[in-house]
């Protein structure tokens, strides 16, 4: 019974290590979105396209290079998943120029983008796949282990047999953290989320390290999407991302604003995802199980946790003419 | 022409030219996948207007979108985002269906307005937590109210579901709740539209709501605009600290507006459910909330300007129908369009508002050029 039972919780730790790559993607790219002073709602919409364009891609190219067979390219879900990292730099360019170039109110710009992502993702799909909420099922990467922690007994289910984003993903938050913390870029970035006036005083250009800190988190948020749905779902299906770009955001928060802390965060909302997957015959209804996550990130938000200590300028488009 | 007369007729342009920047992005689309832009257009307009069935139609989805717009825009105008009137609306719809088959042997003036109180207390607790938090803690009210619709869903389900499925319906794949009598039921318009000559077809659930709608909207815009607690409004809306110094509470007037919102919100489904259902089931309309925000926007949080744009959104919806069904393109050509629109309409009222506060600083140099004498 204790073996079953540390089984059952070894599955649902590797369950929740799965479960926290897109959220966690989505939360690093909202932390470079808004260090530089840019509120990104829309990384939900994002996520979606990158769903969409990650499974539609995967699938074409496995097509094209004789997925019939049943043995499809290695390279189809690569190309799945720039794809999707392309669409969500796209996607997020539209946020970009609304409210870095335009200055309209980042909140209304993102909301804006969720609702085109839902009507484009069914519009595309109706198109490519003549149905408008699912594509076709499709493979994706061969599994890798680990080196090193693969040999460590309590890492072997969480280091063996795993999808190659998760440690790809380990690695953009470690990196996203150095940036930054040490790096010119993330200074800059961090300036113009700060004090965008005194950084502009210096010849850093705001509107451009804006735009980057978007593009990055439209491209992380895009990485996230193409995740479930080519290593996660094996296919597209409409509303698969369930919210997780807005929870990212929560996670973000939690987080600091930090890279690190945000994964910390993201790994926590992982598990409640996990739990709500697994935790199926208990008496308590499903439904109120599957919303562990949305309850989690409201408490979070709350602030019963930690108090939050956002940047500054966090929200406020920045002219040069009014300051 | 007058600086004032050019400015308000750019003001009233400024929307049509949104659309029509929309328009001409939708018609790129529709013209990668191989079909003419303007048969399509021309198709929307003839299937929408020419059919006195498709009037009652456009007028009966523009009906929830007058409440679903007006209860967004209150939140805006407190600087609040109510992005949970999607989950508000559900909650009240459903509250609204079990006052309505709960009760029984209650005449019509005691048992629909106890259903439409309930659709407005479940909209109004949905909107609470989120605002409570929000003025207690600082829990930023986008990421709550998205969260409280994912909740609001779940719960709803729940609730039909497993407690007040129909046992009538046991064993069908319908999922929803009893139905209710007459007694909580919206009297529909035809009867008064025919004593006026207006023909609308049989089937046409078009009710009450659409006029109370138009009402409650009129009465959110003389509220705003010419009581008190209006002007309070306005000045925490314009300068939160400058209201505070002159002694507004402002988390008074932003709790009482949110409240307000969410209470406008749990209208919105009432039109189905107590007009047109008469249950509560699984596939209940949803994306109204969301729909909300667009109304509220191209309105510009205007409770006037809330009508004719539900009006738009509700030709818009009628149409895609009519491209779907004749020409074959997927009605989701307009939802991009509705998006697109929306991105436009912002970005044309920032940039009139720049041009007009550019006009004003123009004119004020000239005003005290001519002032001023030259040394």
């Amino acid at each position: 019974m204790d073996v079953l039972s540390s089984l059952l919780s070894l599955a649902l730790v590797a369950s929740a290590v799965r479960l926290t790559v897109p959220i966690a993607l989505t939360a690093l790219g909202a932390v470079y979105s808004e260090r530089g002073g840019v509120v990104n709602i829309g990384l939900e919409g994002i996520m979606v396209m990158g769903t969409f364009f990650g499974a539609a891609t995967t699938h074409l190219v496995a097509q094209a290079t004789g997925g019939a067979a049943g043995v499809s390219s290695p390279w189809a879900p690569v190309a799945g998943l720039s794809a999707a990292v392309v669409a969500g730099m796209l996607f997020a360019l539209i946020h970009a120029v609304v409210a870095v170039t335009f200055r309209v109110d980042q909140i209304i710009s993102g909301v804006a983008l969720n609702l085109l992502a839902v009507g484009l993702a069914r519009f595309l799909n109706i198109l490519l796949f003549k149905v408008s909420t699912q594509s076709p099922g499709i493979n994706g990467f061969a599994p890798v282990s680990i080196p090193v922690l693969r040999d460590v007994p309590a890492m072997a289910p969480v280091a063996t047999g795993i999808s190659p984003v998760i440690p790809l993903a380990v690695i953009l938050v470690v990196v996203g953290q150095w940036v930054l913390r040490r790096t010119v870029f993330g200074l800059r970035l961090r300036a113009v989320g700060e004090h965008p006036a005194a950084a502009d005083t210096l010849g850093i250009s705001v509107a451009r390290m804006r735009y980057a800190g978007v593009l990055i988190s439209g491209a992380l948020a895009g990485l996230a999407g193409g995740y479930l749905s080519i290593e996660q779902g094996r296919g597209y299906l409409e509303g698969m991302t369930q919210g997780r770009g807005f929870i990212a955001l929560a996670a973000m928060i939690f987080g600091n604003w930090w890279p690190v802390g945000a994964f910390g965060a993201s790994a926590l909302f992982g598990y409640f995802d996990a739990l709500s997957l697994r935790v199926v015959h208990t008496r308590i209804p499903y439904q109120f199980i599957t919303v562990l996550p949305h309850l989690a990130s409201i408490l979070v938000l709350a602030g019963f946790v930690r108090r939050a200590n956002p940047p500054a300028s966090d929200g406020i488009p920045y002219s040069k003419e009014e300051g | 022409m007058s600086a004032r007369g050019r400015l308000l007729l750019i003001q009233i342009l400024t929307p049509f030219l949104a659309i029509v920047f929309g328009a001409l992005v939708a018609s790129g689309i529709i013209l990668a996948i191989g079909q003419n832009p303007l048969d399509v257009y021309a198709l929307m307009l003839r299937f929408s207007l020419t059919r006195a069935d498709s009037v009652a139609v456009i007028l009966f989805r523009t009906t929830p979108l007058i409440f679903a717009g007006l209860a967004v825009a209150l939140s805006f105008r407190a600087n609040l985002w109510n992005i949970g009137v999607e989950g508000q609306y559900y909650v009240g719809a459903f509250a609204a269906a079990l006052v309505g088959f709960a009760l029984h042997g209650l005449p019509l003036w005691v048992h629909l307005p106890l259903a439409i109180l309930a659709g407005m207390a479940g909209g109004l607790l949905w909107a609470l937590p989120p605002i409570v938090l929000k003025l207690r803690r600082g829990a930023h009210e986008v990421i709550t109210t998205i969260m409280m619709n994912y909740i609001a869903q779940a719960v709803v389900l729940f609730l039909l579901a497993d407690v007040f499925r129909d046992p009538t319906q046991f064993g069908t794949p319908r999922v929803r709740t009893p139905e209710f009598g007459p007694s909580a039921r919206i009297p529909l318009l035809r009867p008064l539209l025919a004593m006026f000559g207006l023909g609308i077809p049989e089937h046409s659930a078009l009710n009450w709501f659409l006029p109370l709608g138009v009402v409650v909207c009129a009465a959110a815009a003389y509220w705003l605009a010419r009581t008190r607690f209006g002007f309070e409004v306005r000045a925490v809306a314009l300068n939160p600290l400058a209201a505070e110094a002159a002694g507004i509470r402002m988390g008074r007037v932003q709790l009482l507006m949110f409240l307000a919102s969410g209470a406008i919100a749990g209208l919105v489904g009432l039109s189905d459910v107590l007009g047109f259902f008469g249950y509560f089931d699984i596939d209940f309309p949803k994306g109204l909330g969301f729909l909300g925000i667009s109304v509220a926007l191209l309105a510009k949080n205007n409770p006037i300007g809330i009508v004719p744009a539900a009006l738009l959104f509700g030709l818009l919806d009628r149409g895609a129908q009519g491209v779907q069904v004749f020409i074959g393109i997927p009605r989701e050509v307009i939802t991009i369009l509705q998006a697109i629109i929306i991105l436009a309409i912002v970005v044309a009222y920032e940039l009139l508002t720049r041009y007009v506060r550019q006009q004003r600083k123009h004119e004020a140099e000239h005003v005290v050029a001519a002032a001023v004498p030259a040394p």
